[in-house]
């Protein structure tokens, strides 16, 4: 132990003669009281820089710090925690540390060895859970190492990262290991405030194997540099891999989205396909091993299958592989090893045991979740011994385990992320690159994007060369968090929400807001105007007569009266503001253009009641031919601005949405998903990153809409009664050319008497009293204006702009104190509060928060939905039931999949299912009631002040409801039966590993609930759940891991 | 009130015959049925499902119950809470115990429960709160933390697989509790609260009701400070590694020294709740402190509130406080 605490001291401080350009090393590691907190972080791939010169040494970079750590606290008695975020990682770690250190242990979900050891691996699930029922290992550990810290800004789980460092030990030191973040400094800054300690920072981002990035056009042959390891991004060659890109991809593009693939899997009839050229490549030029990745499970079976005619490997390494795989698959009994994914090709190309073998045995492989869990660990060990050359793998592969290759191959460099398919992210790039290159055995690790459709330089020099994603908390609250919290008698919810890194970041952001706060101040104050108060008076009237007209207008276009004129080939005048022009203008008339309507449809909402709303009370799309100025910014996003027909732009159609909008609150679903498609493009930065489901449905006050400075919804101005004859198909250039000439002819045409309107009370039937009131109020103002003093002054649109620019800084400034006091506010409260009156309307804490029975129960589930279960149990429905049943019902609350055509389960199936769905509507209700309002955090705090509002989701009890998936009912009935696992595949659709996945973690329910029944006394109950663990933990499901 | 052991003058006896028949007319509103004895059926649904919870068993096909005491039900689920019978400990309960046995890497303490709850030694804090695995040498200084007989406070861990009850400390405000008083009265008097331990700062005391039914009234101990006492630790190992922690030597009880004045004020405070216990009272600080302040406004004498005279005012004050708040209810 001494010597390791030697060696890792040394490394960093004498084999590294010149300090690569910004790093730094501020522990001198003379004591350990110099270090008592270290943050390491380094470029994403796991090992930070042990010089190429002396690769035997030691194998670890940033491990090193977490070696030393363990090494100092077992010398001292102390024990030491590693966590880590993923089981797998865990496994790998355990085995490592026990090869260098003998007392070592590991507690995951699914393993427990030698929990008494003095260290021990662990995921960070299982450590926060310790901290609440307070282990005595809590009371020991001496050194508390995270790995891969940087899952805290992971949406679900991120928040237990920070719940455990908020709550570890005071007494406690720490390492916490991160891929590259550019704010490790303010977690840095976070860690010390909370825990009253120093913490350094150690920070390189040398890369010991420089990356080369090459681009591979699709169709085309060859490679082109374009960025070299230095760093230099190459322009020319750049463009000449893009004019390499198959003139053909403008005919197929159209279809993008959804077989744009299709060249890169198929290739040209009776040619190879790309995906086979480059690997053919990659192996003549010796660029093996390589990993390619894809980014859907199908994908990657799919490209591995094209490889069928490929053979890397040499007789021996054939044997040797066989003879790891048929040990390795020595624990399977033999009804699990005919599993068709022991075979490959199944109906959905599933990859399976014996049918893989042959393709393991040519040097291929596959790697994804979907695999069976032994499957993977086969696979990611042959690959570590250098049996598998080229290894086709999803991005999970890039996250935590250590295994690099020469070079890294993107098979798209775009993915598909819920809703639509984007660029990848430079984050994103930099975790998946960074295995290339293994270190010293390779000079430089190769990168290569195939890439099959034009991108902007400036797009692909985001995604090469942009900056890490920064780490930002994922912060939210949960029910069994404020249980565990409430029930300790120090704990105290509220605490923990002050010591959170979310409420640190937001704190940090106020003397930032204060500043803009003074600097708009100033600016507003400069601004002066002459005779500002009869100015401010016309202003105001504009204000009222423009949004009187917006009443009109909104009137008018409900679907309601505007329906039955919505015919193809209409003519409506759209709002519109001249190309040059970016601050609304200040005259009484309306700057307005005209266009076609082409078509109309209905938005779909996803919530079931919105298919029941009557033909009236739905939201509508009006799809408009009009003339657009398109612009593309640096991204390659598309900016459309509606112009007067007879600037330059092309030809296009908006769609404009139609909707019962009267009120303040926006319709949710078109606001939602207009804001959701146009997110990326007006505010950089915003993602919502679970795609378009998270935002259902949500109601956004239309004045935080306003003061987002959103940009104009194109919205129709009049209906004339001219209707146009529209040529059919629209999607050449020259018919919608001409359509809009044909448009301009009608103008013109009318131009002396002006368009035939359709008059909203003869034509249209508008009957209501309040578009009389309006529009005898606008006629009572348009009087008003041409008596006012001031109309007549020759400046008067130049005044009205400077005052309109006042007025904008003022509001802006009103903007950032409101944000300000609710930053020093504590964040969360609200919410806090309203999840508080949850637990006590549904009983779970008293009044003076006392936990009680129920939320006892509630305390020992973390593993699903604590609320939903709890009131299950309590209503006594696994009582009647049998065990299977049970077992089945539980599955839907582990299985979050959506399969699209999965069958319905059996009758009496079925009928507990509804008792779920009962019992989650009712929870989901009480919520409801009870104003649970949930923050929808954009990605980081910052674009959210820029933004300068906050999306803030309501429950949508329906919603809540269906997030418990029957889908793989039977098939876990099955299991619970004892059926073998082959017999259980061919009832459901879904990946074994998935399956496998989701039942290990019913286990995981399991026990919590056999814990629950035990602290109410139900021992019959204790007994059934006992008997369900001891039902479905058998063969190849809870297969030991390999790596154990 | 069973064990009312008081003698009252006749006039006394009927002032607080009164005041209990005041009331009970308060609270008999609650379902008579409510209350069981062992071998009692409790009615229940049976079409519905019933979850049988703690105190209840199956007898032919009927729900009867094994503990007096009152039906409680929480949706499905029935169960037993019972009174005057031995504390049953939750998971998160504050308690006092009384240490009574040094056993191998554990105390064994009595905290009224049905079996010893086991204090492990890994779950109590070092004296100077570093954080490290136990030792053989810790394990041999154990005495040196904990006595037997001496009174501790902690935390319930909940049941260990074996059946044991096991308690850790969780913070440095647990441990032994030195100068003070230590009260038993029945664990169903007190309430589970958020707040178990109590720093009255206008009397210098600490109180702490143990959810056991044990209560604490001791002179205030500031929160040691971590940095303190680490200093303390380190100097002390200096001195030498063998003596134990907290020497016992004439100085240090000098400075320990407890004044009259707090001494006196634990005493009250203890006989407030001794009486509010006799007359069977529910006890939460405010109560205590109420009759604190009832007991020196009337100028007793810390002996005279055990006397009848008080113990009818108590009583009566209460049947008073409970009609008021009936009616702004």
């Amino acid at each position: 132990m001494g010597s390791m605490k030697r060696k890792s001291l040394e490394d960093p401080s004498e084999e590294q003669p010149g300090p690569p350009s910004k790093q730094q090393r501020e522990n001198n590691g003379s004591a350990v009281s110099d270090e008592p907190v270290a943050c390491v972080h380094d470029v994403s791939y796991p090992e930070g820089y042990v010089p190429r010169s002396n690769p035997s040494s030691v194998e670890a970079g940033k491990t090193v710090v977490a070696l030393y750590a363990i090494a100092m606290s077992l010398q001292n008695k102390q024990r030491v925690i590693y966590t880590s975020p993923i089981k797998a990682l865990s496994n790998q770690k355990y085995r490592e540390f026990k090869e260098e250190f003998s007392d070592v242990g590991l507690m995951t979900g699914d393993a427990t060895i030698e929990p008494n050891a003095s260290c021990l691996v662990m995921t960070t699930e299982i450590w926060r859970s310790m901290q609440y029922k307070g282990s005595e290992i809590v009371r020991e550990v001496a050194w508390v190492i995270f790995d891969e810290v940087h899952y805290m800004r992971d949406r679900e789980r991120g928040v237990v990262w920070e719940e455990s460092i908020v709550m570890a030990p005071k007494k406690s030191r720490f390492v916490f290991l991160s891929a590259t973040v550019p704010n490790a400094k303010e977690f840095a800054d976070w860690v010390a405030k909370v825990h009253q300690q120093p913490c350094h920072i150690v920070y390189t981002d040398y890369r010991p194997t420089p990356l080369q990035h090459y681009i591979f056009p699709s169709g085309g042959n060859g490679l082109y540099l374009v960025v070299d390891e230095k760093g230099k991004f190459r322009e020319d060659s750049f463009q000449k891999a893009l004019n390499a890109l198959l003139p053909a991809s403008e005919g197929d593009r159209k279809k993008e989205n959804g077989k744009w693939q299709k060249g890169l899997v198929l290739g040209k009839a009776g040619e190879e396909s790309d995906i086979f050229k480059m690997v053919k490549m990659i192996i003549m030029r010796q660029y093996d091993p390589v990993i390619l990745f894809s980014f859907s499970k199908r994908e990657c079976e799919f490209l591995a299958m094209q490889m069928a005619k490929m053979d890397l490997n040499e007789d021996d390494e054939k044997a040797n592989i066989e003879s790891i795989f048929w040990s390795a698959m020595d624990m399977l009994s033999d009804d699990d090893k005919k599993l068709p994914q022991a075979s490959l090709g199944t109906s959905l190309f599933h990859m399976s045991v014996s049918n893989m073998l042959p393709i393991l045995k040519r040097g291929i492989g596959v790697h994804h979740s979907g695999l069976l869990p032994i499957l993977k660990e086969v696979i990611e060990i042959l690959f570590q011994e250098g049996l598998i050359k080229c290894l086709f793998a999803t991005e999970t592969f890039s996250i935590g385990l250590n295994m690099p290759a020469k070079t890294v191959v993107f098979s798209n460099v775009r993915k598909f992320d819920g809703d639509k398919f984007r660029w990848l992210s430079s984050g994103e790039y930099i975790q998946m690159s960074g295995r290339a290159g293994r270190r010293g055995i390779d000079e430089r690790g190769i990168c290569i994007l195939m890439v099959d459709e034009k991108l902007e330089p400036s797009t692909a020099k985001m995604m090469l060369k942009g900056s890490a994603d920064s780490l930002n908390s994922a912060f939210h609250l949960s029910y069994n968090m404020l249980l565990n919290q409430i029930r300790c008698e120090d704990g105290d919810p509220e605490n923990l929400l002050r010591n959170s890194f979310y409420q640190f970041q937001a704190d940090r952001a106020i003397p930032d807001l204060e500043k803009q706060a003074k600097d708009l101040e100033k600016e507003r104050d400069s601004i002066v105007l002459e005779e500002e108060d009869s100015l401010e008076n016309y202003y105001s009237l504009l204000e009222q007569y423009k949004s009187l007209k917006k009443d009109v207008r909104d009137i008018v276009l409900a679907p309601r009266y505007c329906l039955p004129f919505l015919q193809p080939g209409r003519l409506v005048s759209l709002q519109c503001t001249k190309s040059n022009e970016s601050s609304p203008s200040f005259s009484i008339e309306d700057q307005v253009t005209w266009g076609v309507i082409i078509n109309f449809e209905r938005v779909k909402g996803l919530s079931e009641d919105d298919a029941n709303r009557k033909l009236e009370d739905a939201n509508y799309t009006v799809d408009v031919l009009t003339r657009c100025a398109v612009r593309r910014d640096e991204v390659g996003k598309k900016t459309i601005k509606i112009v007067p027909l007879k600037e330059p732009g092309e030809p296009a159609v908006v769609s404009v949405p139609i909707s019962q909008a009267k009120s303040l609150m926006l319709s949710c679903h078109s606001l939602a998903s207009f804001l959701f498609k146009h997110s990326a493009e007006y505010f950089p930065g915003l993602f919502f990153r679970n795609g378009i489901d998270e935002l259902f449905p949500f109601q956004i006050p239309m004045t935080a809409v306003a003061s987002a400075s959103l940009p104009l919804v194109p919205e129709i101005d009049s209906f004339s009664s001219v209707r146009l004859l529209i040529p059919k198909d629209l999607l050449p250039l020259e018919s919608r050319e001409n359509t809009l000439k044909k448009v301009s002819e009608v103008l013109s045409r009318f131009a002396k008497e002006g368009m035939p309107l359709l008059d909203p009370e003869e034509d249209m039937k508008v009957q209501s009293s309040s578009y009389r009131k309006a529009v005898r109020r606008i006629e009572a103002l348009e009087s008003l204006f041409e008596k006012h003093e001031i109309a007549k002054s020759p400046l008067i649109e130049q005044k009205l702009k400077v005052l309109h620019m006042k007025k904008e800084l003022t509001a802006k400034i009103k903007l950032i104190k409101r944000t300000m006091r609710s930053s020093t506010a504590l964040a969360f409260k609200d919410e806090l509060k309203a999840r508080k009156r949850v637990l006590r309307r549904l009983g779970y804490v008293t009044s003076d928060d006392v936990v009680e029975l129920k939320g006892k129960v509630a305390c020992e589930i973390s593993s699903a939905d604590e609320l939903t279960l709890t009131e299950l149990m309590f209503n006594g429905v696994f009582k009647d039931i049998k065990v299977e049943e049970m077992v089945s019902l539980l599955s839907c609350f582990v299985w979050q999949e959506k399969l699209k055509d999965a069958q319905k389960p059996r009758d009496d199936l079925e009928l507990l299912f509804t008792q779920l769905q009962d019992t989650a509507r009712r929870v989901a209700k009480v919520q409801l009631e009870c104003k649970v309002w949930i923050f929808l955090l954009p990605c980081s705090l910052s674009s959210l002040y820029f933004l300068e509002f906050v999306i803030m989701v309501q429950i949508d009890v329906e919603k809540f409801v269906s997030s418990f998936r029957p889908d793989i009912m039977e098939a876990v009935y099955a299991w619970a039966k004892g059926s073998k696992f082959y017999e259980i595949m061919e009832i459901t659709e879904v990946f074994e590993g998935s399956l496998i996945r989701a039942i290990r973690r019913l286990e995981e329910i399991l026990q919590q609930l056999i814990q629950a029944a035990k602290s109410i006394g139900e021992a019959e109950l204790e007994a059934k759940f006992e008997d369900a663990v001891s039902k479905i933990k058998r063969d190849i499901v809870f297969a030991a891991s390999l790596y154990l | 009130m069973r064990g009312l052991q008081v003698s009252l003058n006749q006039t006394q006896k009927i002032r607080l015959h009164r005041a209990l028949e005041k009331l009970e007319s308060f609270s008999s509103k609650s379902n008579p049925n409510a209350s069981v004895t062992v071998a009692d059926t409790i009615p229940v649904n049976y079409e519905d499902g019933v979850l049988k919870g703690h105190g209840t068993s199956e007898l032919d096909g009927e729900v009867v119950a094994t503990l007096c005491g009152v039906v409680e039900r929480v949706n499905k689920l029935v169960y037993v809470r019972t009174l005057r019978a031995r504390y049953k400990p939750e998971i998160g309960d504050i308690i006092v115990g009384r240490v009574i046995e040094v056993a191998p890497k554990r105390w064994r303490l009595e905290i009224n429960f049905s079996q010893d709850a086991v204090l492990m030694l890994s779950s109590m804090n070092l004296p100077d709160g570093i954080q490290r695995r136990r030792t053989a040498v810790d394990e041999l200084n154990m005495r040196s933390i904990f006595e037997e007989n001496d009174v501790v406070c902690a935390e319930v861990r909940g049941f260990q697989h074996d059946g044991s009850l096991h308690l850790q400390a969780r913070s440095q405000k647990y441990g032994k509790l030195e100068r003070g008083q230590l009260l038993t009265i029945s664990p169903y008097l007190v309430k589970r609260r958020k707040q178990h331990f109590h720093h009255i700062e206008q009397y210098g005391i600490d109180l702490i009701l143990g959810c056991n039914g044990f209560i604490w009234v001791g002179e205030h101990v500031e929160a040691r400070d971590d940095m303190i006492v680490e200093d303390q630790a380190t100097k002390s190992e200096q001195q030498d590694a063998t003596t134990s922690m907290y020497p016992t030597s004439v100085e240090q009880e000098e400075r320990t020294y407890t004044p009259l004045e707090t001494r006196q004020n634990i005493c009250r405070t203890a006989n407030a709740v001794r009486v509010l216990s006799t007359l069977g009272f529910s006890i939460s600080v405010e109560v205590i402190m109420e009759m604190v302040n009832l007991s020196s406004s009337l100028n007793l004498d810390i002996h005279e509130m055990l006397g009848a005279e008080f113990c009818v005012l108590v009583a009566e004050g209460e049947a008073e406080r409970r009609s008021l708040k009936k009616k702004k209810g």
